[in-house]
């Protein structure tokens, strides 16, 4: 059971990853700068709780507000650029904020034992919960309430006025210029609002993992952070959740008894599924069909 | 007095070193420059399969006892079949208008090569045969590694090259039509496919020609080169403007030297964090690159 409340959490954290460069990637801007901002979020809330006593959900929220504010911080700079030359900006971010973490050194003594990150020795000693009597069910459902929330956060503002703003502006953005969007303002907000959900993810990551390194926030990261929308698809908030699943608990967690062979497989599975549904597993033509399923097939008006 | 001396000739033994290794970010940068001006796509699989190359070359090298110029010849050819693979499995087949999804396709192939290339060395560094390691130039107070100047010229050789097939032949020529306008390409009878597939293969070669070199200069090929070359490469590509090659070398030059300046003055856990520093002073002041024109944004 705790094994499959393990695969639970890492899939909430990572849904959550995902959502974050899910809600740029609605204004068309691919951001490998997730991870960057989820660093944050896991250092400055890891500190606030083991070396300042805060309580986790104040510590989670000051780790997303900050995770959102260098979101914002390198948005301006970065959106200047689009499209590919933001993939390596943000890469180079991702990988700065790492190394920054790798050099930082701050340690604190309390009640009687030094906490804090200590450079290359990463960050160890992340017991809110164990601290406080939480165990491994009270830490899921504490996660997916986290993941719910943000997943109907996400799925209010696809309906909303501001997520037609962003989708018109990743249709296409001159004809969205042209009809009075400020391209500038939706590309930096839905970054804030992404990075505000990596810092949250970044929080609920340290406090679970219980330890983090520079190395835990990699290109690597970034990248699945990224293959999780575009595995799922862009179409709603769904396809980064099936996405998740599809990769942590079925290619990760599911195919474990291949061994080695399993990380050969991986990559060549993401390249199927691409060459096969270049829009998403869940694009719109999948959403129909799940529509229809659960209609019980009465309902006959799908094109 | 003497400090400043020595300071001042380190600094500049620090940038000559720094420049001749900084001539295999350049083929690296080239190649991304290359495929991303064929095709406005990013290979996000091109460091890899050139490392992977340098792979097959040592291959050689360790199961028959190659030569090593046939080593690197080696390299040169698996890294060209690697590149045509990689087109028809992450973008041959890829509906044109979906870049997302052959971005994420090469990113899967990067991780499968990565893998492949894990699975076969388990993972362990391998020793790469240089060449000239053992010569040494004196000239005043500097001196100048005859593997790294060898590295150098072959890269500057590679480079006359490939301007050679780009501005001297029908293939470059086609090359270039496509990546200018790709629909007027293809009404003058060029098959885009063909040509895109050919620009994967010259890339490729380059690819060989660059993953033989990191590994004759640095002595070894390890799985753990792949994600900072590919990082360093896609610098260079962006420092130098998207789809520039003269931009790209330069860059390639210029990230080579200072990286090493930053390596002698701040050490080794601090040197990359100023090389992303410096692409992000780039997005800023100069986000089209050292040579691109303002039109070619993107």
């Amino acid at each position: 059971m705790e094994y499959y409340l393990g695969i639970a959490q890492t899939i909430g954290i990572h849904a959550l990853l995902g959502w974050s460069a899910y809600v740029l990637l609605l204004t068309g801007q691919l951001s490998l700068a997730q991870v960057g901002f989820f660093a944050i979020g896991a250092y400055v809330s890891a500190i606030l709780t083991t070396m300042f006593g805060f309580h986790i959900v104040p510590a989670l929220m000051v780790g997303a507000l900050l995770g959102g504010f260098f979101a914002m911080l390198v948005g301006f700079p970065a959106l200047r650029v689009k499209g590919l030359m933001l993939v390596v900006a943000t890469i180079a971010f991702t990988q700065f904020v790492s190394l920054f973490f790798f050099n930082v050194h701050w340690r604190r003594e309390v009640d009687g034992v030094m906490a804090g990150p200590d450079s290359t020795q990463g960050f160890r000693e992340i017991r809110f919960y164990a601290a406080n009597g939480w165990d491994t069910l009270d830490v899921t459902l504490f996660i997916w309430l986290f993941v719910l929330l943000v997943m109907v956060g996400l799925w209010w503002l696809d309906r909303s006025r501001a997520g037609a703003v962003l989708r018109a502006v990743g249709a296409d953005d001159l004809a969205a210029q042209s009809s009075g969007i400020n391209l500038t303002v939706a590309k930096v907000t839905a970054m804030t609002a992404g990075g505000v959900i990596a810092g949250l993810a970044g929080g609920l990551y340290a406090h679970s993992a219980t330890y983090v390194d520079h190395l835990t926030f990699s290109v690597l990261l970034a990248t699945f952070a990224i293959a999780y929308p575009i595995i799922g698809g862009i179409h709603n908030v769904l396809g980064t959740l099936a996405a998740t699943i599809f990769i942590q608990g079925i290619l990760i967690e599911g195919l474990r008894f291949l061994g080695d062979w399993r990380n050969i497989l991986f990559g060549l599975l993401i390249i199927l599924v691409m060459n096969l549904k270049p829009n998403g597993i869940m694009d719109a033509r999948t959403m129909r069909a799940i529509k229809r399923i659960f209609a019980g097939g009465k309902t006959a008006d799908s094109k | 007095m003497d400090d400043i001396v020595f300071y001042t000739v380190e600094i500049i033994q620090s940038i000559i070193d720094g420049v001749l290794f900084g001539s295999t970010y350049a083929l690296i940068g080239i190649g991304f420059t290359l495929i991303f001006g064929a095709m406005h796509k990013l290979n996000m699989t091109y460091a890899a399969a050139s490392l992977a190359g340098a792979y097959i070359g040592l291959a050689f090298f360790t199961l028959f006892d190659a030569p090593v110029m046939l080593v690197f010849l080696a390299a040169i050819v698996g890294s060209a079949g690697i590149g045509l693979i990689v087109y028809y499995i992450c973008f041959r087949y890829i509906p044109v208008e979906d870049h997302l999804a052959a971005l994420m396709a090469s990113v899967g192939a990067l991780f499968f090569i990565d893998e492949i290339v894990i699975h076969a060395t388990n993972a362990s560094p391998l020793t790469f045969p240089a060449l000239f390691d053992d010569v040494m130039f004196e000239l005043g107070p500097f001196g100048i590694r005859g593997d790294l100047l060898f590295v150098f010229a072959v890269s500057l050789i590679s480079m006359a090259a490939l301007w050679y097939v780009l501005y001297r032949t029908r293939l470059g020529l086609a090359t270039r039509a496509v990546s200018q306008q790709g629909i007027a390409a293809q009404l003058c009878g060029i098959d885009i496919h063909r040509t895109n597939g050919t620009t994967f293969v010259v890339a490729g070669m380059l690819g060989g020609v660059a993953g033989s070199m990191i590994g004759a200069s640095v002595g070894i090929l390890s799985p753990l080169l792949t994600l900072p070359i590919t990082i360093k490469g896609l610098i260079v590509t962006v420092i130098g403007g998207l789809g520039s090659i003269p931009g790209a070398i330069v860059a390639g030059f210029l990230v080579g030297a200072l990286e090493n300046v930053f390596l002698f003055v701040r050490g080794v856990n601090e040197r990359d964090m100023y090389i992303m520093l410096l692409l992000f002073v780039f997005l800023v002041f100069r986000p089209h690159g050292i040579f691109s024109r303002r039109a070619e944004r993107d």
